[in-house]
């Protein structure tokens, strides 16, 4: 009878993974997959790429799309200059942030900021491969024969109030971003679909700099 | 900065209450500058006792009338979710734990609901004039909310909301374009906060 009910656990659980994520399956060896997304990562010194990202309303039945351009290079040093329809750029460079909005420019530690901090966490562990280590989130990994799906769930309380889960969609070729989904918690999500993705380009340290 | 600087000219030249007359005037000019919102989306810019943040409003007019408000940052994360019923009901769909305070909640409501223009009771409304404008005065539960034309009532030149005795918030909006304005501007006069919106096209 146990080994029924253990049995029939096993089967709806299975279901259920696939009902989420269809195409995807859970990944049987994560030590094997934390092994290899680390090789890789560890071999990528700089990512540049053009983003898309569809803000969905779901209740509003709307949909914000802008685009811009994406520069990481190692270590921690990240910069997204939104171009279309509103130009926005953010610098996340180790622990301080540069935000330029319009004509106002901010400069704000992220150890004080706990929301850049967060973002900043978020952005760089995504680039260099540290998601699968993030203690604030639980960690689930799926995977189809392109793609690897790591879902991040909150668990620490300041996360837990902003995202339901976060799912960043890495390519298993060379374990590049594809995507970062994030789901808030009213229902609405946030999608940045990166293009273009050069590897290891020449980029100079100071499109980081924060004066 | 053009946004800035007609704020500064405007509300430069706040109201003397007691100064004012009575006047005969039709409250129904003041129906061309509702904002005819069907969907439009507003770079926001705002500034809170030395704190500085932006992002994106949108606001959209819903099937059932009502108008819903949605302020997310630059990268997608909502701040809030408001909706306004033109009979003057306010729902709070949504609003991130730091904001989720009474006090900021009712503070916003009433900054959106005096741009929004549901609430403009007709029966109600008294009007005035002081110094070549007209005052439209509608009472609200608490204080009253003014808007202010030229003579003529050709050109909505501010909006205020007041107690007896002094001005709270003065608010503009300028640049129609098929009936949304292109430029919002709200200024608190009791406490630093300022909210500008400039449209976005999409």
């Amino acid at each position: 009878m146990r080994k029924i009910i253990i049995l029939m656990l096993v089967l709806v659980s299975g279901f259920a993974v696939k009902a989420q994520y269809p195409g995807y399956t859970a990944v049987a060896d994560l030590a094997k997959f934390k092994t290899a997304f680390a090789a890789a990562t560890q071999k990528t010194n700089s990512i540049k790429a053009d983003f898309v990202q569809d803000k969905n309303l779901s209740m509003l039945s709307e949909k914000i799309t802008s685009k811009g351009n994406f520069w990481f290079k190692k270590d921690s040093r990240v910069r997204m200059e939104y171009t279309t329809p509103f130009k926005y750029l953010m610098i996340l460079n180790k622990d301080k942030a540069y935000v330029k909005d319009g004509a106002k420019e901010s400069k704000v530690s992220t150890k004080s900021n706990k929301m850049f901090q967060q973002i900043n966490k978020i952005m760089i562990d995504c680039m260099q491969g540290a998601t699968l280590d993030n203690t604030d989130f639980k960690t689930r990994v799926f995977e189809n024969k392109t793609s690897a799906l790591v879902e991040l769930t909150p668990v620490t309380k300041g996360m837990k109030e902003m995202f339901k889960s976060i799912n960043v969609i890495v390519d298993k070729k060379d374990f590049s971003v594809v995507s970062i989904q994030m789901q808030e918690l009213s229902g609405d999500n946030t999608i940045m679909r990166f293009t273009n993705k050069e590897l290891n380009a020449a980029i100079p340290d100071n499109l980081f700099d924060i004066n | 900065m053009i946004l800035i600087s007609s704020l500064v000219i405007l509300f430069g030249c706040a109201p003397s209450y007691k100064q004012m007359q009575s006047a005969v005037a039709d409250v129904q000019v003041l129906q061309k500058f509702k904002p005819a919102f069907s969907v439009a989306l507003y770079n926001t810019t705002v500034d809170v006792v030395g704190n500085h943040l932006s992002g994106l409003l949108l606001i959209k007019k819903m099937p059932d009338s009502s108008t819903r408000m949605v302020f997310s940052n630059e990268m997608g994360f909502s701040f809030f979710d408001f909706g306004f019923k033109p009979g003057g009901d306010f729902k709070v769909y949504s609003i991130m734990k730091k904001l989720d305070k009474r006090s900021v909640i009712k503070t916003l409501q009433h900054d959106f609901e005096l741009i929004l223009m549901n609430n403009l009771d007709n029966s109600k409304a008294v009007v005035k004039t002081n110094a070549g404008f007209t005052y439209f005065i509608f009472p609200q539960s608490k204080g009253f909310n003014y808007y202010i034309t030229n003579q003529s009532g050709t050109e909505l030149i501010r909006m205020e909301r007041a107690s007896n005795k002094k001005t709270i918030v003065e608010a503009v909006m300028k640049n129609y374009i098929n009936g949304i304005p292109d430029t919002i501007g709200i200024s608190h006069k009791t406490f630093e906060f300022n909210i500008g919106l400039k449209r976005i096209e999409r």
